[in-house]
């Protein structure tokens, strides 16, 4: 049987605008998305549609990059263009705005919760790398300001598991980041692209990283140290899918469940890649198992797969439309 | 660092130093003529350029220039670009003008002054194993070969910017329930926090910051107020130059604050540090442990017998150390021997409590770094700061960590080598502000001949914010 994206909701998420970016709750009942109207929109499924359950409209001044659940599920953090970082406390259906980050010079770009739920990234155009705790108060307090990239900051992503951090930036690198001593530092620098790098997503086990591109490639890299933690730099780039898209992509998302590999790009087409079950983990190969050429009419921007429905993606375009697709795997 | 500051500068690579930000939003002004409608811009091989006209004539075109000036009153970055500040603040412009005076007839001659910040005298002392006071006695040899007139020690100064912090701390207290601005005492003599408060959160924070002027600053009222008229020199005929452990305290020096305007002149006019000194002593071609010891200056430096002294606290100036154990004592009446610190998120935030049949009467913090810097000024806007001071330093690890100060050698690592600066710092004894009888004169007689505003202007600054300009800079997404 071939694999397929089947199109099971499309909606007008944010209208006149674009849509960023979409965000699963970790028990995969609520989707968020975010865009240039400077609004947050919760969704979640009513009988056979998906109903907007909120709009958080009060938060940000400018475009609202990215959104962020924490661990709980009970917390979403939004980053936007108006240099601010929100937090939100979910009661009930409700959203409130709890604390509001201050202290990027300009655009936050991304925002992202550790695996504990004590930490939170944000970066930004300020080309800095910034590491927040919480404390039981719902306090926020800023433990590390990090200046490894020498542009704009795109992207931020936690480790599955670990208190490790990986940052993608329009300087064309990828930095990793541990904690030392009491400060964070860049433990290493994946380089290899040769445009801006988009996004990053871990593989399930955080073995692997993946990175996509304006190169229009994918990079998989993978932590080739000992575990031996006193030794750097140990990030191999072990494949490179090339010769797939025809444009920039802008989003990389590794499912949990199935370990596919989905991609959003600006030929506004959506890609699901598989592993090659017989292949090399040192040099694994990536096939195409899915295409779906025309997701949206312009710009893909985002692909999210739900954390407990195996297959279940949520994309979302520039023409402010949100798109839910069923993955059936071949395999 | 992410930024790529230059070779000569040296800035160090640590992460948490507030960087230069994306854009330099200052316009330069070209002046051009109106008619030349087709040029074309030639580059020769030396990187001039030059504009060549339909009919072949070529003309130099002029370079654009940023004066420090201009990135003070900027919002484009928080520090300044490096290129700028070599143009007028570098052991090369000192090198500049004493080649000039040995040119100069009598008259046209300046007289050359240099204080030696203690920072970097630590510094150097760490590099030559030397101990802290015999390397002020070697750089006085050292520049008066050169043809320095006088070497003088901020830490003479730093008293009276301690003496002035514990009185404006006092006051400051006294009227905590009717100015909710009051207090906390932010400390003001790191330059880079006073750039950054100035540029990003202007109105807000200024008011809590001390009015009190940093060591170098007093250091430049006394050399081109009191020692210009003592010795009845005009201030302009003063070449006034300080060594430092910060490369922001060149921007400090170039404050319009700081600019005599009748005299035409800076207080300090440039400012080198740490690391250029290395450089000048490279240039001559010898070693600090080869060079005699000269006697000290004792004019203008804080000294007890032949040695040099430091004060108590941090190696940042030690004012959080200063003012917490005279309010103890004025405010409540209690001797404190010892301060004990509390390390709070970390090493490079914390707290010390004056506490009295538990009440907290008293809480003072010492805040360096960035990251620091960001929590209490979201603190503070939050209301929820505790504190009634706080010592704030823009550098980790504050002054003795200095992005001016020597940097490793190669088998070195940077705790290593802080701990040896922090070891040579704190080897000089410690003196008691009040008890320095010269200080205690100079206020008798100096300051209280100048009047009570003149007084308070030599030792006191105010601070500017900085208009966030608003340019249609292109978006990325």
């Amino acid at each position: 049987m071939k694999a397929m994206l089947q199109l099971v909701h499309r909606l007008s998420a944010h209208p006149d605008s674009r849509c960023w970016y979409v965000s699963w709750s970790p028990t995969g009942a609520l989707l968020a998305s975010c865009g240039g109207d400077r609004s947050i929109r919760i969704w979640g499924k009513e009988g056979d549609t998906w109903q907007c359950k909120s709009v958080l409209s009060d938060g940000h001044q400018r475009t609202v990059r990215k959104v962020s659940w924490s661990p709980c599920g009970n917390y979403l953090a939004s980053a936007s263009f108006d240099a601010t970082t929100c937090i939100w406390k979910k009661k009930d259906d409700e959203f409130q705005c709890l604390t509001v980050l201050e202290g990027h010079e300009n655009e936050v770009k991304c925002v992202a919760w550790a695996p504990s739920g004590n930490l939170l990234a944000t970066c930004s155009r300020d080309k800095s790398v910034w590491i927040w705790e919480v404390d039981e108060e719902d306090e926020y307090e800023c433990v590390s300001v990090v200046n490894s990239h020498t542009q704009d900051v795109k992207h931020v992503v936690w480790h599955p598991a670990q208190e490790l951090l990986a940052s993608a930036s329009y300087d064309n690198k990828v930095c990793i980041y541990k904690e030392e001593d009491d400060d964070w530092e860049c433990r290493a620098t994946l380089e290899g692209h040769t445009s801006t790098v988009w996004s990053l997503s871990f593989d399930p086990e955080g073995q692997r990283l993946a990175s996509c591109s304006d190169d229009r490639t994918v990079k998989i890299w993978k932590d080739c140290g000992t575990g031996d933690e006193s030794v750097d730099g140990s990030w191999k780039c072990i494949c490179t899918l090339s010769g797939f898209h025809s444009r920039t992509v802008y989003d990389v998302a590794w499912c949990r469940l199935t370990g596919a590999l989905a991609t959003a790009c600006g030929d506004d087409g959506v890609r699901v890649f598989k592993e090659e079950a017989a292949s090399d983990p040192e040099q694994p190969v990536f096939y195409i198992s899915a295409h779906m050429p025309k997701a949206h009419s312009q710009d893909v921007n985002c692909v999210a797969w739900n954390p407990k429905e195996a297959g279940l993606l949520a994309t979302c375009s520039d023409n402010g439309e949100i798109a839910i697709w069923n993955y059936h795997s071949d395999a | 660092m992410a930024s790529h500051f230059s070779g000569v500068l040296q800035l160090t690579d640590l992460d948490d130093f507030i960087t230069p930000s994306q854009e330099c939003v200052k316009p330069v002004k070209v002046n051009k003529k109106q008619g030349r409608s087709v040029a074309k811009i030639q580059i020769e091989d030396d990187g001039t350029y030059f504009q060549v006209n339909e009919d072949g004539q070529m003309q130099k075109l002029e370079k654009a220039k940023i004066t420090l000036n201009d990135c003070l009153a900027c919002s484009g970055c928080i520090t300044s670009a490096e290129s700028i500040l070599i143009t007028q603040q570098s052991h090369e412009e000192l090198y500049r003008v004493l080649r000039l005076n040995k040119q100069s007839s009598s008259s046209e001659q300046k007289l050359v002054v240099v204080s030696v910040s203690p920072q970097s005298r630590a510094s150097l002392a760490a590099r030559y194993s030397l101990s802290s006071s015999e390397v002020a006695r070697r750089l006085t040899n050292f520049f008066k070969n050169l043809g320095v007139h006088y070497v003088f020690d901020t830490g003479f100064s730093r008293t009276f910017s301690l003496l002035e912090s514990q009185r404006e701390f006092l006051k400051r207290f006294a009227r905590k329930e009717e100015d909710k601005k009051a207090l906390p005492m932010l400390a003001s003599a790191c330059p880079g926090w006073i750039c950054y408060a100035e540029k990003t959160h202007g109105d807000f924070i200024l008011p809590y910051i001390s009015t009190t002027r940093s060591p170098q600053q007093i250091m430049g009222s006394l050399v081109k107020s009191f020692f210009g008229s003592h010795q009845g020199v005009e201030p302009q005929k003063i070449y006034h130059v300080t060594v430092m452990p910060c490369y922001d305290k060149k921007l400090e020096a170039s404050r319009p604050d700081f600019y005599l305007s009748e005299a035409e002149t800076r207080e300090v006019d440039c400012v080198i540090t740490s690391g250029e000194v290395i450089k000048m002593l490279e240039e001559e071609g010898v070693s600090l442990s080869d060079i005699e010891p000269a006697p000290l200056d004792t004019m203008f430096s804080n000294v007890g017998g032949e040695e040099l002294l430091c004060h108590a606290g941090s190696g940042s100036g030690g004012y959080l150390h200063h003012v917490y154990t005279r309010a103890a004592k004025q405010l409540f009446g209690v001797e404190v021997e010892e301060l004990t610190y509390k390390t709070l998120k970390n090493k490079d935030f914390q707290e010390v409590i004056l506490e009295k049949d538990g009440e907290v009467l008293l809480r003072f913090a010492a805040t360096y770094g960035f990251r620091n810097i960001q929590n209490l000024v979201q603190k503070l806007k939050r209301g929820k700061s505790p504190y009634h001071f706080v010592e704030v330093m823009a550098c980790p690890s504050g002054c003795l960590n200095g992005g001016g100060q020597l940097k490793p050698e190669a088998d070195q690592s940077n705790k290593e080598l802080l701990q040896q600066v922090e070891a040579a710092y704190r080897a000089e004894q410690p003196s008691v502000p009040e008890e320095d009888q010269r200080v205690a004169e100079l206020y008798h007689t100096w300051l209280n001949s100048t009047g009570e505003e003149k007084a308070r202007e030599l030792l006191h600054t105010q601070y500017h914010a900085v208009e966030k300009s608003t340019t249609g800079l292109a978006i990325k997404w």
